[in-house]
């Protein structure tokens, strides 16, 4: 993205929201392509941290710059700069929790940061039962004793239909599947994979 | 802080909470109202709160702030689309920042008028030969003496 004269962080605070002034009324404003995953990934961690707050002052500019163009109802000049600077922010939270990821397992070997179970709602469904932090243990905690993790023998027959719903949704696709199949193999008998095979 | 993030539990004697990479995106607004001249409005997600947005500002955009209040402003829900279906636009937090030492700030006009004056003749000019283009094009039959092709024969 094209950048103003000094690099280092300018004296007046509240001008950083807004854009270059020479750019004010301009209907286009020339920008580069968004960072990269694999860019990112070369970069160091205090590198990251400061590309993310570099990314954080533009992606407030450019909301600032959009809430006013709405206001004064005229086109914001080169929208396309907005969506580059979420996309780059996006790929670098992605960097940021594959190192996290990576340094977990080799540290302790948990393979998710918040703590868990597989667990039995009240509706006969497994469920992965996110923990929460509390300051009592659980056999103290009025809220978290209300919660039943087990279901009550009535709702085997629940269970069931609900297999029955989902076997029947999925016997639907694959029959849809075999369908669009033998069509297609009788319309286009020479475009086949069989054929193709067969002729080497 | 950040945004759509489980804070931790604090008990006594527990370390600051510290964040890093915030979540949180602001954006400066033009008051509705007349607003007294050290106070400058600004749009916030809903989770973030007054002290947090005065760190956010004295930190990271070095500006020295006084004093912070927030609301929030309520998106409407009356509008329905065309299956009668209830369209809500979003809420939001609006917060008023003072400035301190006697700062004051004025929100700048984004879009003046800009007058390019090489590209005008040049516009007329290309207006000039596309006008004459066309009536070259449009000569009609010169044993009709100018008469419209409207009537017949």
């Amino acid at each position: 993205m094209c950048r103003l004269l000094h690099t280092t962080l300018s004296r007046k605070g509240l001008e950083e929201f807004f854009d270059d002034p020479k750019n004010w009324g301009e209907e286009k404003v020339k920008s580069g392509a968004s960072w990269t995953c694999q860019q990112l990934r070369n970069k160091s961690n205090e590198d990251l941290h400061k590309l993310w707050y570099v990314l954080l002052k533009e992606r407030n500019m450019l909301l600032t710059l959009e809430q006013e163009a709405k206001r004064q109802r005229l086109p914001m000049p080169s929208p396309e700069r907005l969506e580059k600077v979420i996309d780059s922010m996006d790929a670098l939270d992605k960097v940021v929790q594959e190192r996290e990821d990576a340094l977990r397992l080799l540290q302790t070997g948990q393979e998710k940061a918040r703590p868990g179970a597989w667990r039995r709602d009240i509706f006969g469904r497994i469920i992965w039962h996110k923990f929460k932090q509390w300051p009592i243990p659980w056999y103290l905690n009025k809220r978290y004793n209300r919660k039943r993790f087990f279901a009550m023998p009535y709702v085997e027959r629940f269970v069931r239909l609900r297999l029955e719903k989902h076997a029947r949704i999925e016997a639907r696709k694959k029959s849809l599947e075999k369908k669009k199949e033998k069509f297609l193999q009788e319309k286009f008998p020479h475009l086949s994979e069989a054929q193709k095979s067969s002729q080497v | 802080m950040a945004r759509n993030v489980l804070y931790p539990l604090y008990q006594l004697g527990n370390p600051q909470l510290r964040v890093f990479r915030t979540n949180f995106f602001i954006q400066l607004v033009r008051p509705g109202t007349a607003q007294p001249e050290d106070t400058v409005q600004f749009r916030i997600p809903m989770e973030m709160t007054r002290v947090d947005l005065r760190n956010y500002l004295e930190r990271i955009y070095n500006v020295p702030v006084a004093a912070v209040r927030t609301r929030v402003q309520h998106g409407s829900n009356r509008k329905r689309d065309y299956r009668n279906v209830r369209m809500k636009k979003p809420d939001y937090k609006v917060a008023y920042v003072q400035l301190a030492h006697g700062q004051t700030f004025t929100f700048p006009d984004l879009f003046p008028e800009k007058k390019s004056p090489d590209g005008s003749p040049g516009d007329d000019d290309i207006r000039d030969q596309l006008l004459e283009d066309q009536r070259r094009r449009q000569t009609r039959d010169p044993r009709r003496g100018g008469v419209p092709d409207w009537f017949g024969l």
